[in-house]
Order: C-alpha cells, then structure tokens, then sequence
C-alpha cells in the first residue's frame, strides 16, 4: 500500500491556520471589489468611441473608451490631404484607389506639425474596408497625417459596394476637376502669352541683332 | 389554533389537521419557488459585482425579474428523456430532492421562536435526517441517467455528503448541550437579542461549533467551494447533466431553497434566531425582519464563499471532512462539556467568556474591515499606467481626462 506520510502535529495546526489566513485574505479581497465599479462597457447602450462621448453619455461604469491607438476603420481628412499617392503605393494589398487632378498651390502644416505643398487634389479616394486588413502600413508614410485610424469598430455594410468608403464625393470631385480645367486653361493661357511675349521679346532682338 | 377555529364550526379533528398541513405546505412550496427565484437573481448580482461586471441587466427594473423569464423558460422547455435512462428514477429523482429541502421547511422558524410550522420536540434530528432525502435523490439522478458523468456527479454527492453529516450534526451539538433540548423554539428562546448572548457566542467551544456547522452545511447544500458533484468544468452538470425543463428547474430550486435552510436553522440556533430585546418583546413584524435580516446574512455569506474560493479537488474535499471537520467537531463537544462543568454554577464566568468572546469577534470584524480598505487601495490602482488607461482620481471625477490631439492645421493661403 502506497500511503501517504503522517503529518506531524506542527503541520497539522500550520495548515489550520494557514488556511483561515487564506481564506481571511480571499474573503477581503472579493469583498473589496464589491465596493469597486464594475468594469464592463455595455456597448451596444453606449457610445464608445472615444472618452468624451463616455462622459457625456448618461452612463456610469468604466470610462476608459477605447485606446488612443485602436486601429478602426481608416479615415482621410481631406482637408489636409495632398493626394500623393504615398499611401496607395504603401498599401501591400491596393485597398486604396487614388486619382488627383491639379489644384491651387497651398502651404500649410499637417498633422505633425511639418510643413506640406499642395499641388493636386484628389477626385477619387476610395478604401475598400472589405480588403482592408488594418495594417497601417498607409499611416506611417503619410506626409501631413490626413489618413489614420478613427477608433470606429462597426463595419457592417448592406452590400458589398457599399464596404468601399468613398472620401471624394462627386461634387467635390466635379469642383476640383473644373477648377483643374481652369487652371489647365489659365496656365495654357500664360503659357501661350509667355510664348507670345518670348515670340515679341525674340522679334524685338532679332531686329537689333539684324540691324 | 387554526386547527381549534376549524373543529369549532364542525370540521372532525383529523380533517382539521389535514387542511392546515396541506395549506402550510402550500405557502411553503410558494415560498420556496419565490425566494429561490429571487435569491437566484441575487446571487448572480453578488457574483458580478464581486467580479466586476454587471450581471443581468436587462429583464425588468434592473434585471430583477430575470428569475420569471428562467422560470418561464424552463417550464416550457422539452423535457427529455435519454435513452436508456431509468424512466421511473429519472422522474422521482428530482421531486425527491425538492421534498427533502422543502421537508426541512417544516422546522424552520419565522421570526419569533414559536412561530413554526411544526414544533417537534426532536426539530434538529428531524432537520438534519430529512435534508439527508437529498443524497436518495442525487444518487438516483445520476444513476438513472445513463451517463457516465452524472453517474460520477451522482457518487461524489453521495460521497460528499455521508461525510459531512457528521460534522454538520456534531456541529450542532454544543448548542444542543447548553440549552438541553432538540426543539427549535427551545434553542432559539435560550438566546437573546444582544450578540453575547446568542449560542454562537457563549463559548469558543460554541464558536467552533457553530464554524464547523456553517462549512459543513455548504459542503452538504453542494454549494462551491464544494460543488464537486455539479463540477462545470470536470462533469458537465454533474448528477443533473442529463435533465432539462420542469425537472431541471427542481433540481435548481432545492439548491436555492437549501440556502435558505440553512440560513435560517443557523439563525435560529447560533444566531440569536428572530429575538427581540425584552422591552421590545411581542413586536412580531420586527422579530420577522430580524430573523430574515440575519438569515440572508447567512446566505450572503454563502453566496460570498462560493465565489471566492476555488474547488475542492475530490481527495482534499473527504480529507477536509474527516481529518480536519471530524476532530475539530470533537473538539467542540468535548470542550463544550467540560466547559459546562466549569461553569455549571458561576453565571459571572460564563458572562464575562460570553462577553470577551463577542468583543473578540468584533476584533476580527474590524480587522478585516481594515484588510478589505487596504485591499480597495490596491485595486484602484490600474495595473496597465499607459496613458491610454484611466487613473483612479480621473476614475473618481477629480480630474479632467488629458485633452483630445488637437488638429494643428494652418492653411496660410497664397497665391498660385
């Protein structure tokens, strides 16, 4: 028979003891997160998205939202955006569709702070989220930050087209188009005026030169 | 008196009897199904805030009426029947353990010391033989279910709780010894209102008693941290794997409705049962919220181990009875007697012991008060100190969160 050593008194008593001073101990702790707040975000109940929209909700629990550096769903601000097309080159599986026109020149500061030149502008920006895999590979060369994650986790589309996030809308493409032909036509004009002036210019010295 | 109002417009005696049985069982049934309804939901609130989450939230005004929608549910469900199950057992299993939880209801009191549905003169020896109905039931429920877990569900309760009744009843023995009777009434109407005088608290010997029988009694209720035989995570559901609907929902509410058993028999034989002080004596409706007050301390309390202590393994779990629980009930009752001969005749020692024991529990009470503050400390400290996660002041309205990144775009416009 394969029995087990007796105990000696000592351990006997010790392991008393040592169990209520566990159990003591256990005890106080899941008493004491009784008293804590609960620690669950009903989701669906509320808006999650960021820390603010938490405060401002109705709700009590845990404040914490979602991390500053969730990667959700992309989101392009095109108001700083240079359509460079960085970010279509940097997609390793071309989710994003970029096509730009010409536009006013424009200096101004992105995101980080550094300086950017605008000299086109996008007429078509589209990310499909149904390939996206949110790698951020796209963010990182970003020049001026104008594409980054938005912490927006809710994804479901009807269709499959309606998975493309389309940025440019066809107004704003129509706009930047016409003003790319007007600016096409100025730039012709100047041009053709610079060639008359060269042409001018030129007559005028190749008399003097003759003479 | 019912009884004496029936036979006094003509009802023959032994009808009488049998109205007034048939409608005390009615209201306790009814009781039962209620309260361990209720007590259901608020265990599951217990468990959730003691695990910081939120627990049912969404039937009724906070979740509260969640019990109906259980209750609805499972009366509607299928009640199946697996093959090759026993189908005689299969059907008596469960009604024979809600018959020997709801038996013990006959003995309980409800408040004031008399008030009892029946007051045997042998009320502890009839409780703790019929709670022992249950073990018949669970050992049918897994033998007749043709499954090999329940079968091991149904042998480790019976296991389990042959083994601990013996210190479930030793435990009760000091107080049967300073009182010197097994009526419910009798134990409870020996304590008074004021914690020194309570049964618990007469001596350590009285103390341990009372502990022995408290974890005994959630070992013989198959409550975690001895739930081996419903083991979730070994056994699928233990002895009950194999039941749905009606039945299952019997098995459930003999588990609820033992909380209460043993709730109220603590209270009324440690725990100073529904008595009043004498200048307050006759206040019945008081009595009765005392005795609930104290009898769901008692089923907090139960609620509060199972959810902070782990499982027992099967051979830790008899080891804990026979080893441990076994000797220390000995200890008790010998103690218990040797005690009463000291103090047979000097009322000052057994009023200073009662006394400084009462003051010694405080003690404890306090210094655990103080462990569970410092624990409430250490928790508010998030682990993960990311600005990405929340500080305790900021958690606590203090202070505002960081500000948001703000957009540091400056179009300076200039011409083409």
């Amino acid at each position: 028979m394969n029995r087990k050593p007796r105990l000696s008194f000592k351990a006997y008593f010790g392991q008393i003891v040592s169990g209520v001073q566990t159990m003591f101990e256990g005890m106080s702790i899941s008493l004491a997160s009784t008293f804590l707040k609960v620690q669950t975000v009903e989701y669906p109940d509320v808006d999650i998205s960021s820390r603010e929209s938490l405060r401002q909700s109705t709700y009590k629990g845990n404040m914490a939202g979602m991390p500053e550096n969730y990667r959700g769903i992309l989101k392009v601000d095109l108001d700083i955006c240079t359509a460079c097309l960085i970010c279509m080159k940097a997609c390793p599986i071309d989710c994003i569709a970029i096509t730009n026109v010409k536009c006013d020149k424009r200096k101004f500061n992105g995101k980080s702070g550094k300086a950017a030149v605008q000299t086109r502008a996008a007429t078509r920006f589209d990310i499909d989220i149904g390939k996206c895999m949110f790698c951020g590979l796209c963010v990182i060369p970003c020049p001026t930050g104008a594409i980054a994650h938005s912490k927006i986790f809710e994804m479901n589309r009807g269709s499959l087209a309606e998975l493309v996030e389309r940025f440019v809308t066809p107004e704003q493409a129509a706009k930047h188009e016409a003003r790319a032909l007007e600016i096409e036509t100025e730039e012709a004009e100047k041009k053709a005026a610079k060639a008359k002036t060269d042409a001018e210019a030129k007559a005028k010295v190749e008399p003097k030169g003759e003479a | 008196m019912i009884i004496e109002l029936l036979t006094s417009v003509g009802i023959p005696e032994l009808a009488a009897k049998f109205i007034f049985a048939g409608a005390v069982g009615f209201l306790a049934i009814n009781f039962i199904a209620v309260y361990a309804g209720v007590v259901s939901v608020i265990e599951r609130k217990v468990a959730a805030k003691m695990q910081s989450r939120v627990g049912p939230n969404r039937v009724g005004p906070g979740g509260w009426l969640q019990w109906l929608a259980d209750g609805i549910k499972l009366m509607l469900k299928e009640d199946i029947h697996p093959h090759g199950a026993d189908h005689f057992l299969f059907n008596m299993a469960p009604f024979l353990i809600v018959c020997g939880v709801a038996g013990a209801f006959a003995v309980l009191p409800w408040g004031p010391a008399h008030a009892i549905a029946a007051d045997l003169n042998v009320g502890i020896l009839y409780f703790i033989s019929i709670t022992s109905l249950v073990v018949v039931g669970i050992l049918m429920a897994g033998w007749s279910s043709n499954n090999k877990w329940a079968l091991i569900g149904g042998m480790r309760a019976a296991a389990q709780i042959v083994s601990y009744e013996i210190p479930v009843a030793m435990g009760l023995l000091p107080a049967i010894m300073i009182v010197g009777s097994l009526q419910v009434s009798a134990l409870t109407e020996s304590q008074g209102f004021m914690p020194w005088d309570w049964t618990a608290f007469d001596n350590p010997f009285a103390l341990l008693g009372f502990l022995v029988f408290l974890t005994g009694s959630v070992a013989e209720s198959n409550r975690a941290p001895f739930d081996l035989p419903e083991a979730e995570s070994e056994l699928v559901a233990g002895f009950f794997t194999e039941y749905s609907g009606f039945r299952f929902a019997c098995f459930t509410l003999g588990e609820f409705a033992a909380t209460w058993a043993i709730g109220a028999i603590t209270t009324a034989v440690y725990l100073g049962g529904g008595q009043l002080p004498p200048s307050m004596a006759g206040m019945i409706p008081l009595s009765i919220g005392l005795f609930v007050l104290k009898t769901m301390s008692v089923v907090f309390l139960l609620m509060w181990f199972r959810w902070t202590l782990p499982r027992f393994r099967i051979d830790q779990m008899m080891d804990f009875s026979w080893k441990y629980l076994l000797p220390l009930s000995l200890v008790a009752f010998f103690g218990q007697a040797i005690y009463i001969l000291i103090s047979w005749d000097s009322p000052a020692m057994q009023t200073i012991v009662s006394h400084l024991l009462a003051l010694a529990v405080l003690g404890v009470i306090f210094l655990f008060a103080g462990r569970v503050a410092y624990n409430i400390k250490i928790q508010l400290i998030p682990i993960n100190t990311l600005s990405t996660e929340i500080g305790p002041l900021e958690r606590a309205g203090k202070i505002a969160p960081p500000p948001a990144v703000v957009e540091e775009v400056e179009t300076a416009e200039e011409g083409a």
